[in-house]
C-alpha cells in the first residue's frame, strides 16, 4: 500500500480524497494555487505545495509543477480527483514516466473514450446499444443533411470531444440544421480544441441513468449499479439517484452487464462511469460516454451499495484485487444528492462568489454533507463554484426526500447566495416526489413553479414580514449602541487613566470594568 | 426608537422599545411583543408569540444601507433607514454654543455617574456608563462646558432616547 499520496485538486473532491487516505493510514498530500493557501483542502492535508497563480492553466493543470511537487514529497501516487486534468491521458502517462502511480485508468482507455465517436465505435464492437447516429464525425452539411433525414427529426449534435453541454444543439426541423451545425462547430473548436461534430437521433422523454463500474488489475469487473442523473440545469446535473426511481432490477441487470462489457473492452481498470439514455416511453437504454474518472455522484452509490469508492479506486491502483465481487453487491434503501453552488437561482444562477460569513451544515439520521469550505472562506470566482454536496439515505424514496427536505431546510449560508433555496422547492415538488424524472423536468419545473407564487398579502405572510422588520430594527438599534463604545477618542492620556481609574474605585459598587483607552 | 423599513420599495414605519430582553414593536397599527436573546454579532433570536425566529442579518447595518434579514429559510431584503441619522448629518462640533443632552442609545441601566452637576468637562469626557445588551457604554460629553444636571442615578433603568445628563 503507499505511504503518501498527493492529491492533483481542490475543494470538495480533495477532502474527500484525503479522508480516504486518512482512513488507510496514507499520508495526504495537498497542492493548491494561491487564492487557495488558505482552504480546506490545504489545512486538511499533511504537506502542501503552492503550484502556481490563480488561473487553473498555470495551477491545477500545470503537469510540470504537479508531478514536481509530488516528487518534492516523495508521493508515489497521485489522485487527480474530477475535473482539471482527471481524464487527462497526457498526465496520466506523465505521472507513470516519473515513476509514480496514476489513480485512475489507463491512458489508452482514456484515449478512447475521451473521444465520443471513439467511444461510440467501442461500444458498438462491445455489442452495447447506442442511440441512432453516426460513428464518424460528420464530414460537411449535405451529410448531416441525409443522415438527419434517415434517423428522423428530431436530432441532436454533438462535439466528439464535448461534455459539459459545450458544442450540443438540438435541431427540430432541416431548415434549423445549417445555423446549428455552424454553431455547435465554433462553440466546440473554443471549449475543446477540436470542430468536430456528430450526430444523434434524439430519444423521446429521455433518462439519464449511468451505471457505476470497477474493475482491478487482476480481471475483476463489477457494477454497482445505476444512478439516475435526469434532473440536469443546461445539461449540468444538479440532482442524483441511486437507485433510479424505476427501480427495476431487471433492467439494473441488463444495463450493468453492458457497462461491463464496454469496460472490458478498453481494458478498464479503477472507477468508471457509463452513462445512458433511457426512454421512458420505450424503455430502451442506450450507451451515451464513458467518464473515466469518479463521479461527483458517487456519494449516493456508496450510501446504498456501503463501499468506500475512493478507498476501492486506491486499493485498486496499489496493484490489489477488488475487495468485493459481483455477488457482494447489494442495493440497501435509497440516496439522493444535491450539488449546493455558489449560484443566484433568483438571478439565472449567476455565479456569486464571495466570503462566507455563515455556515451551518446539516447533519442528522441519514445525512452526509462532502464540502470543501468553512466559514470565513472566499468562494472565489476561478473555480468551480461548488461549495458541497448534500446527500440523504433513507430506507425507501419518500423517506430520503424527507430527510434531504430537513437537511436543506437546516443548511444556512451566510455572505454568498446559493442554490440552496431551489432545492427547497425542488424536494416540495409532486412531479420530483412522484419520481416523474427526465432531462425536461427543470423547464416544467420552472411553469409549474410561475403558477404557484404564494400570496404575498395574507396575515401570515404579513406577520413574518414583520418580525423580519423587527429583527433588522432591533439589530440596528443594537449596532447604533455599540457604535458609541466604538467611537471613543483614541490614546488617553496614562494620567487621565489613572485618574478615572480612581474616580471609578470611589463609585463602583460593582467589580469595575476596564476601559477601552 | 422609530425607523423605516423599506422592503421591495413599499416603506413602514416602525416603533420599536427595547428593553434588555424584550422588544415592543408596532408596525402600522400592528403590536407585537417579543422576547429577545442577546445577540452575538448580526445574529439574533425573538420568540414572538411561541414562534421561534432564528435570524440573521446580512449586510451592513447603518441607516439607508441595503441589508437581507435571514428567518429561518426566508430572506427578507431592506432597507432600514432612520430619520435621527439625517438631522444629525452635521457633525455637532466641539464649541457648540447652548445646552446638549446626552441621551441613551438603547433602553438599559445606569451602572456608574462619572460626573456630578457643576463639574467643568472636556469634551468627550465620560458622564455616565449604561449597560445593555450586556455591553457598557460609556456615554461622553458632546461638548466642553459644565454639567448642568444629571437625571439618573446608578441602577436607574432608561428608555432609548431619555435624557441622561445635561451639558451647558
Amino acid at each position: 500500500m503507499f505511504r503518501k499520496i498527493l492529491i492533483a485538486n481542490r475543494g470538495e473532491i480533495a477532502v474527500r480524497i484525503i479522508r480516504a487516505c486518512r482512513d488507510l493510514n496514507i499520508s495526504p498530500v495537498a497542492v493548491y494555487s494561491e487564492p487557495d493557501a488558505a482552504a480546506l483542502h490545504v489545512r486538511m492535508a499533511d504537506e502542501a505545495f503552492l503550484i502556481g497563480p490563480a488561473a487553473s492553466a498555470e495551477s491545477y493543470l500545470n503537469i510540470q509543477r504537479i508531478i514536481a511537487a509530488a516528487k518534492m514529497a516523495n508521493a508515489e501516487a497521485i489522485h487527480p480527483g474530477y475535473g482539471f486534468l482527471a481524464e487527462n491521458a497526457e498526465f496520466a502517462r506523465a505521472v507513470t514516466n516519473a515513476g509514480l502511480t496514476f489513480i485512475g485508468p489507463s491512458p489508452e482507455a482514456m484515449e478512447v473514450m475521451g473521444s465520443k465517436t471513439n467511444a461510440r465505435r467501442a461500444a458498438v464492437a462491445a455489442g452495447a446499444p447506442v442511440v441512432p447516429g453516426t460513428n464518424e464525425g460528420l464530414k460537411n452539411l449535405a451529410e448531416a443533411e441525409v443522415l438527419a433525414a434517415k434517423f428522423g427529426y428530431p436530432v441532436m449534435l454533438k462535439a466528439a470531444a464535448g461534455g459539459g453541454g459545450k458544442g450540443m444543439r438540438q435541431v427540430a426541423t432541416e431548415s434549423e440544421l445549417r445555423a446549428a451545425l455552424e454553431a455547435a462547430q465554433s462553440e466546440a473548436a473554443a471549449a475543446f480544441g477540436d470542430s468536430e461534430i456528430y450526430l444523434e437521433k434524439v430519444v423521446a422523454r429521455p433518462r439519464h441513468i449511468e451505471i457505476q463500474v470497477f474493475a482491478d488489475q487482476h480481471g475483476n469487473c463489477v457494477h454497482l449499479g445505476e444512478r439516475e442523473c435526469s434532473i440536469q440545469r443546461r445539461h449540468q446535473k444538479v440532482i442524483e439517484e441511486c437507485p433510479s426511481p424505476i427501480n427495476d432490477a431487471d433492467l439494473r441487470q441488463r444495463m450493468g452487464a453492458a457497462a461491463i462489457k464496454i469496460a472490458k473492452a478498453v481494458d478498464y481498470t479503477g472507477a468508471g462511469t457509463v452513462e445512458f439514455l433511457f426512454s421512458d416511453v420505450t424503455r430502451e437504454f442506450f450507451f451515451l460516454e464513458m467518464n473515466t474518472r469518479l463521479q461527483v455522484e458517487h456519494p449516493v452509490t456508496e450510501l446504498v451499495t456501503g463501499f468506500d469508492l475512493v478507498r476501492e479506486q486506491i486499493n485498486v491502483a496499489a496493484g490489489r484485487e477488488l475487495s468485493f465481487r459481483q455477488a457482494d453487491v447489494s442495493w440497501n434503501g435509497h440516496a439522493i444528492e444535491c450539488r449546493v453552488y455558489a449560484e443566484d437561482p433568483e438571478n439565472s444562477f449567476f455565479p456569486s462568489p464571495g466570503q462566507i460569513s455563515f455556515l451551518r451544515v446539516p447533519t442528522g439520521a441519514g445525512i452526509r454533507d462532502d464540502g470543501g469550505v468553512t466559514q470565513g472562506d472566499e468562494v472565489s470566482i476561478f473555480y468551480d463554484p461548488m461549495i458541497s454536496k448534500l446527500a440523504a439515505w433513507g430506507r425507501t424514496r419518500a423517506e430520503a426526500i424527507d430527510r434531504l427536505r430537513r437537511a436543506l431546510d437546516e443548511y444556512a449560508v451566510g455572505g454568498i447566495k446559493t442554490t440552496l433555496p431551489f432545492f427547497r422547492e425542488i424536494v416540495r415538488d409532486e412531479e420530483f416526489i412522484a419520481g416523474q424524472l427526465d432531462t425536461g423536468f427543470i423547464p416544467r419545473f420552472y411553469e409549474r413553479r410561475a403558477d404557484r407564487r404564494p400570496p404575498s398579502d395574507n396575515p401570515a405572510a404579513v406577520r413574518q414580514r414583520d418580525l423580519a422588520i423587527i429583527a433588522a430594527a432591533v439589530a440596528y438599534a443594537q449596532a447604533q449602541g455599540a457604535l458609541a463604545t466604538n467611537h471613543q477618542p483614541p490614546a488617553n492620556s496614562k494620567w487621565k487613566l489613572a485618574g478615572r481609574a480612581a474616580t471609578l474605585k470611589r463609585s463602583a459598587t460593582e467589580p469595575s470594568e476596564p476601559f477601552n483607552g | 426608537m422609530k425607523l423605516l423599513a423599506a422592503i421591495n420599495g413599499a416603506e413602514t414605519e416602525v416603533n420599536i422599545h427595547l428593553e434588555t430582553e424584550s422588544v415592543h414593536a408596532e408596525i402600522d397599527s400592528r403590536v407585537y411583543d417579543v422576547r429577545l436573546q442577546p445577540a452575538d454579532g448580526n445574529r439574533l433570536l425573538l420568540i414572538s408569540a411561541g414562534q421561534v425566529l432564528d435570524c440573521r442579518i446580512e449586510g451592513e447595518l447603518r441607516s439607508g444601507a441595503a441589508i437581507e434579514v435571514v428567518m429561518g429559510t426566508n430572506r427578507y431584503p431592506m432597507v432600514i433607514t432612520d430619520p435621527k441619522r439625517w438631522r444629525s448629518a452635521s457633525p455637532a462640533g466641539a464649541h457648540t454654543s447652548g445646552a446638549a443632552s446626552i441621551v441613551a442609545p438603547m433602553p438599559g441601566k445606569i451602572v456608574r455617574i462619572l460626573a456630578q452637576a457643576g463639574d467643568q468637562v472636556e469634551v468627550g469626557a465620560g458622564i455616565v456608563v449604561v449597560e445593555a445588551m450586556k455591553m457598557q457604554n460609556e456615554l461622553k460629553s458632546p461638548k466642553a462646558g459644565q454639567v448642568a444636571a444629571i437625571k439618573v442615578e446608578v441602577g436607574t433603568t432608561v428608555n432609548g432616547g431619555d435624557v441622561l445628563a445635561v451639558i451647558e
